[in-house]
């Protein structure tokens, strides 16, 4: 076959991923969004007007994703890019699957937090304007996964891959792809929710507005770090990706982006949950708000242990040396390794973030038993991290010993 | 975009052995403890009980830090307390050290991040045995079934990897994306808003995040 028809199968393949899965999310957004303002109206029908006028505001920040992910559809429709050599084939899909699976936490986590929003103002009217702004702060850092993907797609298109010959290097972008499309699903979600918790904080507990802000800020800002994980395996495999080698290396590349995207869906939401749970627990009890802090950033950094474990096999998998015979187990090892971690760093990432929320609202409950709490939480966390070491150990076994 | 990976490094060779130095790292790591010294100099220079600016922003510091380190050991004395906030000290200023032109962070090595892990490790365990009696210690690895033994080693193991990678990565993920966001724009307004989001925002978080962990992991062992 022609190099074109290649490149320009490739292209009509990734515009219908990237614009099928970037439908998904900002839909589901808008309408959770759209069902808490009937709610809301039904609580106070008087602010009919307000609420509808949030609610537009919200949904078109939620809709920002789905955007990103018809622009890059539209691009990838009418854009030649045959005279870019035929890696741009496998670039087009893997630039269709980033933008269209990254659009998807964003979207979600946006309703989150427009929903909250609206709600919030209608237990607490007077609020008004400053609850929009809210609002507006808490999408935009959850919107910031969906931005990375955007990034990863226009490197994807852009790049000149003339003179490059197909394999393995096609393996990396599309392990590329899945890394950010996957990788940015979690930290959206979960950063959305820990604006909506702030959102509905703020109603509650107006004179907590700052600490709430600061709360959340770094809170999502600390769920965005499986999305900088995925987004850092993406650039180094587009980047340093091998321009020739063998089966071996053309699996151990699918393998590491697999590992690192999926595994930062667990963590991303684990996190935001987490953070979610620190911003009611605050604005309950606000002589908390300074430990919350210190306990929150814990609960977090030990939920993403499972991440961490994804990025380091991702690396060993990228930097590996791959000398040996080539053979078709070998290289199914290599992919397998990638998905073992990957699949297996997901709930534990989740479970983590799930004990951590409680535990911030167990604090919030008995601030005085701070020590008591933090223990039982490493405690619990610890046991659900075993299923990530023995993904862990299963990976080592199939990248070193199998 | 060439320039994502490439270390430049010294590499000796001392009675047969090859010896490397990663030498931006080095010396990025010098200018940090010049600070430091500078700063400590400076600030404690002239020591009133109305403090001048330097004095009372190293008060502050350094009461934060005495606080937290009591708060989470509960002990009398204050033997942890120096080398928790040197830690901090050290990640604060390397994490934002990418943000003057020219300078790099040297977290963005694995090699500081890990050697630090390491360290905080090392200190976790050693205070252990002092604190609990290495019978006690070592029985605490049996806990809560004997066969979960291997588990526990590896949980441990695992702490010193999750506490250094996510430093390493944090750091190197954000200068890449700085490194590829101007290689595309050109521009001069997105990198700096990036420069100090990861740098300081982040940074901040992500030293704060090491410490807090170092004395998160010696508090489960002394206790």
């Amino acid at each position: 076959m022609d190099v074109e028809f290649i490149v320009k199968a490739g292209q009509y393949i990734g515009a219908g991923l990237c614009m099928g899965f970037g439908a998904i999310g900002a839909a589901v957004g808008e309408g959770l969004t759209g069902g808490w303002a009937n709610r809301s109206i039904a609580r106070r029908p008087e602010m009919a007007s307000p609420f509808t006028r949030t609610m537009l505001v919200g949904q078109a920040v939620a809709e920002t994703s789905a955007i990103f992910a018809l622009m890059v559809a539209v691009l990838l429709l009418f854009t030649d890019l045959s005279g870019n050599g035929i890696c741009a084939s496998a670039a087009a899909i893997s630039a269709g699957l980033a933008m269209g699976l990254g659009a998807f936490g964003s979207g979600i986590g946006a309703g989150y937090s427009s929903l909250e929003a609206i709600w919030g103002t209608s237990r607490q009217p007077l609020v008004g304007g400053q609850m929009t702004t809210t609002m507006l702060v808490g999408q935009a850092v959850c919107q910031t996964p969906a931005i990375f993907a955007l990034v990863i797609a226009f490197l994807l298109v852009f790049k000149d891959y003339s003179g490059i010959s197909a394999w393995p290097y096609s393996a990396a972008l599309l392990g590329a792809g899945i890394a950010m499309g996957f990788g940015a699903i979690g930290s959206g979600w979960g950063g959305g929710q820990a604006g909506g918790a702030a959102c509905e904080g703020f109603a509650r507990q107006p004179r907590l507005k700052g600490s709430l802000t600061t709360l959340m800020l770094v809170g999502q800002a600390v769920a965005q770090t499986p999305a900088i994980f995925a987004l850092l395996i993406a650039l180094m495999l587009i980047a340093m990706g091998p321009k020739d080698g063998n089966l071996l290396v053309s699996c151990a590349m699918l393998g590491a982006g697999i590992s690192i995207g999926l595994g930062a869906t667990g963590s991303g939401m684990g996190n935001g949950i987490t953070s979610e749970s620190a911003c009611r627990a605050i604005s309950r009890t606000s002589s908390v708000t300074r430990p919350m802090m210190t306990f929150m950033l814990v609960g977090q950094a030990v939920g993403q242990t499972p991440v961490i474990f994804s990025l380091m096999i991702s690396l060993m998998l990228i930097f590996g040396n791959y000398a040996g015979p080539v053979t078709l187990p070998g290289a199914m090892a290599l992919l397998a390794a990638g998905i073992s971690m990957g699949f297996g760093a997901i709930g534990p990432g989740y479970g983590n973030g799930l004990t951590a929320a409680k535990a911030c609202e167990a604090l919030g409950m008995q601030p005085d038993k701070t020590g008591l709490i933090m223990r039982t939480m490493l405690i619990a966390q610890a046991v659900a991290q075993s299923t990530a070491i023995y993904a862990l150990v299963i990976a080592f076994v199939l990248m070193f010993v199998v | 975009m060439e320039e994502i990976g490439s270390v430049s490094q010294w590499i000796l060779n001392i009675a047969g052995h090859q010896m490397v130095l990663n030498k931006e790292t080095l010396i990025m790591t010098w200018i940090v403890m010049a600070f430091w010294v500078l700063f400590a100099l400076l600030a404690t220079r002239t020591t009133k009980l109305v403090p001048n600016p330097l004095q009372s922003a190293a008060e502050l510091l350094v009461a934060t830090w005495d606080d937290l380190v009591k708060d989470s050991l509960d002990l009398t004395d204050r033997r942890y307390f120096p080398f928790i906030c040197t830690i901090f000290l050290l990640f604060w200023i390397s994490d934002m050290l990418g943000i003057i032109p020219f300078l790099s962070e040297p977290t963005k090595d694995i090699n500081t991040t890990l050697s630090l892990g390491v360290m905080g490790f090392v200190v976790a365990h050693y205070s252990g045995i002092k604190f609990k009696g290495f019978k006690r210690y070592i029985k605490d690895y049996f806990e809560p079934i004997f066969f979960m033994m291997p588990l526990n080693l590896i949980g441990e193991m695992a702490k010193v990897i999750s506490i250094s990678f996510r430093l390493f990565g944090n750091m190197m993920g954000g200068s890449i994306i700085i490194l590829v966001v101007s290689y595309l724009i050109y521009s001069l307004v997105l990198p700096p808003i990036l420069y100090a989001f990861f740098g300081l925002f982040i940074g901040t978080i992500q030293a704060f995040v090491f410490t807090m962990l170092t004395l998160v992991y010696i508090s489960v062992q002394i206790k």
